[in-house]
């Protein structure tokens, strides 16, 4: 990936700025929204208010990450918040 | 990206500040009009009266105009006079989208008043960009989110924060740019943040409905129900039987001493006996934004049916915050500071737009440079103009467009917004064909005219119109300044961007 030339490794990171970012954000407020002990309605906004702080903090990984590959690492963080944060819905999807 | 964390940061700064910063910069120069848009409303339409009437009178005045022309109509509203909107509005709910008619206080008869924008098409602008509204605040959105990781990164390589607080050195080229740059982004660092963020959140379940997805499986109307928002169930039966209507003086009395100042009301099914009276205060009568609140009243007995929320605290947090960015609220004194504010924050955008042109100028803007890469420092230099000179032009063409189109135009208000775009894209062709500092000088020269011009229309009868005209007197004769400069500014190597600009023109 290294070798990869410039424009590519730039397209690369802003894509996983984007949508890994979108993920990792989307993810965390799902997560966060399920696990704070607030009734639904208030747990939805507690948990969407800091959402993005994440997709920010997201977005300087992306570019400050060693090489461009490291940059998607994004999704790897998404999916298990995303678990959590879907846990009944993936419970009756497997059942 | 590079070779350290700052490196990277500055480079995610640079190039994502420059491809985002042209259109930021529309955004915040519309949202800060925005702060003023009912008073831009109010000059954009000359033949609203000045009025000083009291609310009830013309709330009564509104009521007997509905009851002679449409009593048969299933929903009546009307938007009283109030210290920014000195216009009497009424509207049916068939003709809810066409702006109603506008009431004579004094008379209450209608009265013609040109079709317009107004400061609303700033309004519009600053949070869709004018595209269709559901793509608009996903864009908006997005540049939104860009200008968080901006102003984050800008703080990141930022290693002496606290000393550039104080530091400006004029007439020293790309390091005064730097410094006006740094000093307008740090002075008011919270500023920034609070309204970039604030922002955000305004639409933030549209943009990330994941606890909606999470906790109520996508399903936005439990969500809803949830937080109490349902509306009030509408007797059917009641509204096909007749009824006489209540007085709607004490209830609006009422509602005022409950909510403060009164914006208007609305009245469902009236002369039926299902009558309903909803009385919603101004926006900004506390900080959290009451969009959507109203007094409910029974239209035949009077009785209070239901009375404004109380909002809990997680609901609260999230409307105190986007009432922060709606800027509503504290009167004209908290609306001239956020204009002021908002002056900074373009002022901060420009400035970083200019510099990353200046900081290169000499190096790709000399005759030994190669081709490719001077191509590219001109598209820079003319998006740079036209996307910054260009837009304040095409801005105060509105204005002037709003005045100077025919009064009984049809569509008129889609015409107003061509002239907007038309004049936007002239400056960008002409930024493309004049030498840059020429191109300069020529669009802020010209802006800063057409500012001054304003006082031209005369109409100057009442405080808000007055007031409209004085700050773009002010706003103008500043511009007019800075295109002196830039005129002025010496053709020497290390003075400046008028010097790199000749030499790209050359």
């Amino acid at each position: 990936m290294n070798k990869a030339p410039a424009w590519l490794q730039i397209l690369s990171r802003s894509g996983a700025a984007l949508l890994g970012g979108y993920a990792l954000t989307y993810a965390a407020s799902a997560c966060l929204a399920r696990l704070l002990p607030l009734a639904p309605a208030d747990a939805v906004i507690v948990a969407t208010l800091p959402a993005f702080i994440f997709y920010t903090a997201a977005i300087l990984w992306a570019f400050a990450s060693r090489d461009a590959l490291r940059a998607w690492a994004l999704l790897a963080v998404a999916a298990p918040l995303a678990l959590i944060g879907f846990w009944p819905q993936a419970l009756e999807w497997l059942a | 990206m590079k070779n350290t964390f700052t490196q990277s940061m500055a480079w995610l700064h640079t190039w994502g500040g420059l491809i985002f910063g042209w259109l930021l910069f529309a955004i915040f120069v519309t949202g800060t009009l925005a702060v003023f848009d009912k008073e831009l409303n109010h000059w954009m339409q000359p033949e609203i009266p000045a009025s000083e009437v009291s609310q009830a009178d013309a709330a009564r005045r509104a009521i007997s105009y509905l009851q002679t022309h449409e009593a048969q109509a299933g929903n009546w509203g009307v938007s009283l006079p109030t210290e920014r909107s000195p216009g009497l509005r009424v509207s049916t709910a068939e003709r809810r989208h066409g702006g109603g008619v506008q009431l004579d206080p004094h008379s209450g008869e209608a009265i013609e008043v040109r079709d317009s924008v107004g400061g609303n098409f700033f309004f519009r602008f600053h949070f869709t960009l004018d595209l269709p509204r559901n793509w608009g605040i996903f864009v908006v959105g997005a540049l939104a989110l860009v200008m968080l990781a901006a102003l984050v990164t800008g703080i990141v390589i930022h290693k002496k924060i606290f000393k550039e607080f104080f530091t400006f050195r004029p007439n020293k080229g790309q390091r005064s740019w730097l410094d006006l740059h740094n000093a307008s982004a740090v002075l008011l660092l919270p500023f920034h943040l609070m309204i970039t963020y604030t922002g955000l959140v305004i639409f933030m379940l549209i943009y990330i409905p994941a606890g909606v997805d999470a906790l109520f499986a996508g399903d936005s109307r439990a969500y809803f129900q949830a937080q109490g928002n349902a509306r009030m169930e509408q007797p059917r039966g009641l509204a096909k039987q007749p009824g006489e209507l209540v007085d709607v003086v004490p209830l609006l009395a009422q509602a005022e001493a409950a909510l403060g100042p009164i914006a208007g009301f609305n009245i469902r099914n009236p002369n039926t006996a299902g009558a309903r009276i909803e009385i919603r205060p101004v926006l900004g009568n506390r900080i959290a934004l009451s969009k959507g609140q109203a007094m409910v009243f029974d239209g035949v007995s009077g009785q209070l049916l239901s009375d404004v929320t109380e909002w809990r605290a997680a609901p609260l947090t999230q409307r105190v915050m986007v009432g922060l960015h709606f800027a509503q609220f504290g009167g004209y004194p908290m609306r001239w500071l956020y204009f002021v504010c908002g002056v900074v924050s373009c002022v901060m955008i420009a400035s970083g737009l200019v510099l990353f042109c200046v900081k290169r100028g000499r190096k790709y803007a000399t005759a030994s440079a190669d081709a490719s890469a001077r191509r590219w420092y001109r598209l820079t230099e003319v998006c740079n103009i036209g996307f910054v000179a260009g837009l304040l032009l095409a801005c105060v063409g509105l204005l002037w467009a709003s005045r100077l189109l025919p009064a009984e135009l049809a569509q008129r208000e889609a015409w107003e917004v061509r002239a907007f775009f038309g004049v936007w894209l002239l400056a960008l062709l002409h930024a493309g064909v004049r030498p840059a500092r020429r191109a300069w000088v020529e669009q802020l020269g010209l802006t800063a005219l057409l500012c001054i011009g304003l006082g031209l229309f005369g109409g100057l009868s009442d405080g808000l119109r007055q007031g409209v005209v004085a700050c773009a007197l002010v706003l103008g004769v500043l511009l007019g300044v800075l295109a002196w400069r830039v005129q002025q500014a010496v053709p020497a190597p290390l003075k400046g961007r008028a010097a790199r600009s000749v030499e790209a023109g050359a």
